[in-house]
């Protein structure tokens, strides 16, 4: 199935393949995403999902194929040249920083995004991005653990702030990596909350197996399968797919 | 948050004022032989603390980079025997050697700055082996025979109190330096480092330079240390920076606790005292030679402290603080319990 080019993609995927050895965990893909466009990528395990934000994010260089954001080939640039292009991501399994608190954890995802890595001395910014920082704990529901140290954190808060390392640098692009894993079904629903209250022009990657939360949020869903796009559409449209039902709920007897 | 000074910074501010006045009650072989070595050792050993507890990096090379200090300033300033025979001013000397370790340190750290855990600790190790074998069998800077009758400036020549306070100075300054550091944008770049290099570079860090720069930082220190070495020895060889010496650095800094700065000078006090006031213990005392003597019984001291905390001699002060806490009522917290380089950041 072929998706219409949007005019002016924000993200501009061209027949992208990852090929561990032998096996091909991207086969092909090729995906177009507007600015302030919501997707879901859905799919079983192993379809290539995170191998795909891997191969966007940069964490894994594509073995075929091109990545453009914003026009700009990025196919071969480092994982640590993309957030300045407007990108943050965020991963499946948490990946934080354990022996630093929230505040800090939070504080390091905006550094590294608008530079002064290397600042020996405080500047102009800094109590700037630690409000910041703090805002950005309380729309996670992290702010009575703002000083706790990252490694004390229970595993759900984790991965709430896991979505918070997103949200602080307000990036152009946001993708996130199952946001809901690990989470309450109360959380469940704040997160999906806050998602959908987004700024307008903020643009959202997200694999969620959680149907609750991926088809209320997104606005357009691509199905995945074998490192293969195999449907896409508005979320009603995939509900009634007879060929995602299959994938998902195996073939009728 | 607070204007009042926690009780860590309390305890560290009444060691230093001890510190200053010891050479008033303390005899002049204990300031001179034992607690000038223990800065010395101890200014060396906190900057494996500093590469390991705020970077994740176990380095072997930093005794090697406090032993090209050494050998720079005696290349610098001799003027007879093995060499260069510079003959310059002992001054000059310094500004010399702390720039050669410190461009040694560049260039060993942009080498190691992609590897990691026992590569890491590989690597240092060779490094460590290639500079005894250079000094060693290169005549032109050394040779087996090292670099020998050095005196320091005229300022420290015969003052060994002023060399003892120039340790302690200088490890003050250190301390409270990585301390700050640790709190900077590179430093708390640095801790994300160490747990996550990962997550730093999808952030946008650029996780080699850090590492790098960390290392120089801390291979710079490791030559001011090596700078008084030279001074309090009159000489260096070849033999002082082998393997042997190379593993005693870090056992120091295991001793005194790898996740604490404090830890190294602890570590150093009580490797020189053993040095010096237990290799004459009865039962030792049958081992015959006297290196082997004092092995065994800093061997020994290892192992005992390892079995009661693998966080060395600060994790037991850290457990017994603790558990002082929980008698005395007083506030606890998993925050408060944490070890030293992870505890919250007190000031934002």
């Amino acid at each position: 199935m072929t998706i219409d080019p949007p005019s002016d993609p924000l993200l501009r995927l061209r027949s992208v393949t990852v090929a561990f050895g032998g096996l091909v965990a991207l086969a092909g893909v090729d995906l177009d995403v507007v600015q302030g466009e919501r997707l879901a990528v859905l799919g079983p395990n192993g379809a290539g999902k995170t191998t795909l934000f891997n191969a966007v994010a940069g964490d894994i260089r594509p073995t075929g194929g091109t990545v453009e954001i914003r026009g700009v080939d990025c196919t071969l640039l480092p994982s640590r040249r993309r957030p300045t292009l407007g990108l943050a991501r965020t991963y499946q399994k948490t990946r934080l920083f354990a022996g630093l608190s929230v505040e800090d954890n939070l504080y390091l995802a905006q550094c590294g995004k608008e530079g002064s890595h290397f600042k020996l001395w405080r500047h102009g910014r800094e109590a700037f991005w630690r409000e910041r920082a703090r805002v950005a704990a309380g729309r996670v529901w992290l702010s009575d653990q703002f000083d706790v140290l990252v490694g004390d954190l229970s595993h759900g808060q984790q991965r709430q702030l896991e979505v918070g390392m997103a949200v602080v640098t307000q990036p152009d692009v946001m993708m996130l990596d199952e946001p809901a894993s690990g989470l309450s079904r109360g959380e469940r629903e704040r997160l999906t909350e806050l998602l959908t209250d987004l700024a307008a022009e903020e643009t959202l990657l997200l694999i969620e197996h959680d149907m609750d939360v991926a088809l209320k949020v997104a606005e357009r869903v691509v199905v995945m399968a074998d490192g293969e796009v195999v449907a896409s559409g508005t979320p009603d449209e995939i509900r009634g797919d007879p060929l995602v039902q299959e994938i998902y709920l195996g073939r009728q007897r | 948050m607070t204007g009042r000074p926690s009780t860590g910074t309390m305890v560290i501010s009444a060691v230093v004022a001890l510190l200053v006045l010891l050479p008033a009650f303390g005899s002049d072989f204990f300031i001179d032989f034992v607690m000038t070595r223990t800065m010395m050792l101890g200014l060396a050993a906190s900057t494996i603390v500093f590469l390991s507890a705020y970077g994740g990096m176990v380095s072997l090379a930093q005794w090697l980079i406090f032993g090209v200090s050494g050998f720079m300033i005696g290349n610098a300033v001799a003027e007879a025997g093995h060499g260069l025979k510079l003959g310059w001013n002992p001054w000059v000397a310094v500004i010399f050697a702390l720039g050669i370790a410190t461009a040694v340190a560049f260039v060993l750290g942009a080498l190691s700055a992609r590897t990691i855990g026992i590569y890491y600790l590989m690597l240092t190790l060779t490094y460590a082996v290639i500079g005894f074998l250079f000094f060693g069998q290169v005549t032109t800077f050394s040779g087996f025979g090292g670099v020998t009758g050095l005196d320091p400036p005229g300022f420290f020549l015969d003052h060994p109190k002023r060399l003892y306070y120039a340790g302690v100075v200088l490890s003050v300054i250190a301390y409270v330096t990585f301390r700050a550091v640790a709190r900077t944008s590179f430093g708390i770049a640095l801790q994300g480092i160490r747990d996550d290099p990962v997550r730093m570079s999808s952030l946008g860090f650029n996780v080699p330079m850090h590492r790098m720069l960390a290392f120089t930082l801390a291979g710079f220190v490791a030559a001011i240390a090596g700078v008084l070495n030279v001074w309090w020895n009159g000489q260096i060889d070849p033999t002082s920076i082998s393997i042997g010496p190379t593993l005693d650095l870090l056992i120091i800094a295991v001793i005194g606790g790898i996740a604490h700065l404090e830890g190294a000078w602890l570590g150093a006090f009580v490797f020189v005292a053993a040095n010096n006031y237990l290799r004459d213990l009865p039962l030792v005392d049958n081992i015959g030679i006297t290196e082997a003597r004092f092995n065994t019984v800093i061997g020994a001291l290892v192992l005992l402290i390892m079995v009661l905390s693998p966080d060395g001699l600060m994790g037991i002060i850290e457990k017994v603080r603790a558990a002082g806490r929980r008698v005395l009522g007083g506030p606890t917290g998993p925050t408060t319990a944490a070890p030293e380089p992870r505890l919250r950041r007190t000031s934002s």
